[in-house]
């Protein structure tokens, strides 16, 4: 949690608070906890846990902040301590190495994929949302961050506790790995120069 | 941005990685009006390359928005009220 001065709500204050700040924010907090686990009923648990703790820190959260990057962060830290432990996909992939292999500029003359927008208006289904959700967690996470939930650079620093540059790398790169994955869904499409 | 005519635009960009880059900064609203102003109404109008890119992020950004948003179910949104309110009262 950030370090703020405590608050000292009434309990009609903690539900104020709740219902005004914490739910307008649910489905996006949703959409990012089935994102991050890719299965319904362990992002059903990921967002009930991640509110009840929410709720039973909200002295820790102080009105006027941002509520949505708040409870992002909470998320995201619940899914890393409870549910990547557990989770059935091999997780361990080694972030460092991860990262420095698509952070050596080789990478990105390779990926340079001719992917075309026409190609795009194409995939009326669940292309997107599939590759997507093919990209290692980490890459998957900054685009759902930035993309989706329209998060700013340092916002997304704040949540996922790496530097801003992390941030603007990471970004750059799962770009490109989703474009690479967008393009081979063209090419079955039968764009093929896609 | 005005529609440039493609015959009068460079083929090749030798920078491309790097526009690409300012680019994406600049659709985050992350780069300053300045490098905005001379990417989007100067670069843009005159490489082809940086152009289609343009387009790309652009609809690869709304393709997202668009197919990539699930809702919470409203029994779990219902769930969740409901324990909170019990919390309270205890």
């Amino acid at each position: 949690m950030e370090e703020t001065p405590k608050q000292h709500y009434t309990e009609a204050e903690k539900a104020k608070v709740f219902s005004d700040e914490f739910m307008p924010h649910i489905n996006s907090m949703y959409n990012f906890a089935y994102r991050l686990t890719l299965d319904a009923d362990d992002a059903k648990d990921l967002l009930q846990d991640t509110y009840l703790k929410a709720f039973r820190f909200i002295d820790s959260f102080q009105q006027g902040t941002n509520a949505k990057a708040w409870l992002f962060r909470i998320l995201k830290n619940s899914f890393i301590n409870d549910y990547r432990k557990k989770s059935k996909e091999p997780s361990k992939v080694d972030y460092q190495e991860v990262e420095s292999y698509y952070n050596s500029e080789d990478v990105d003359r390779q990926i340079t994929p001719d992917l075309r927008v026409e190609a795009l208006n194409n995939m009326i289904g669940d292309e997107i949302s599939n590759a997507l959700n093919a990209l290692d967690v980490d890459f998957r996470t900054v685009i759902i961050l930035c993309d989706l939930e329209g998060f700013k650079y340092e916002e997304m620093a704040k949540i996922l506790d790496i530097p801003i540059g992390t941030v603007r790398s990471r970004l750059h790169r799962a770009r490109n790995l989703l474009k690479e994955k967008l393009s081979e869904y063209a090419k079955q499409l039968g764009y093929n120069n896609a | 941005m005005n529609i440039p005519d493609s015959s009068k635009m460079k083929q090749d960009c030798p920078e491309q990685n790097e526009c690409l880059k300012l680019l994406q900064s600049i659709l985050d609203g992350e780069a300053t009006a300045e490098q905005k102003k001379n990417f989007m109404e100067k670069h843009l109008e005159e490489c082809m390359p940086c152009y289609k890119n343009y387009h790309l992020e652009v609809a690869i950004r709304q393709l997202l928005k668009t197919k990539c948003s699930k809702e919470a179910p409203q029994e779990l949104v219902d769930e969740i009220k409901t324990k909170v309110i019990q919390n309270l009262s205890r």
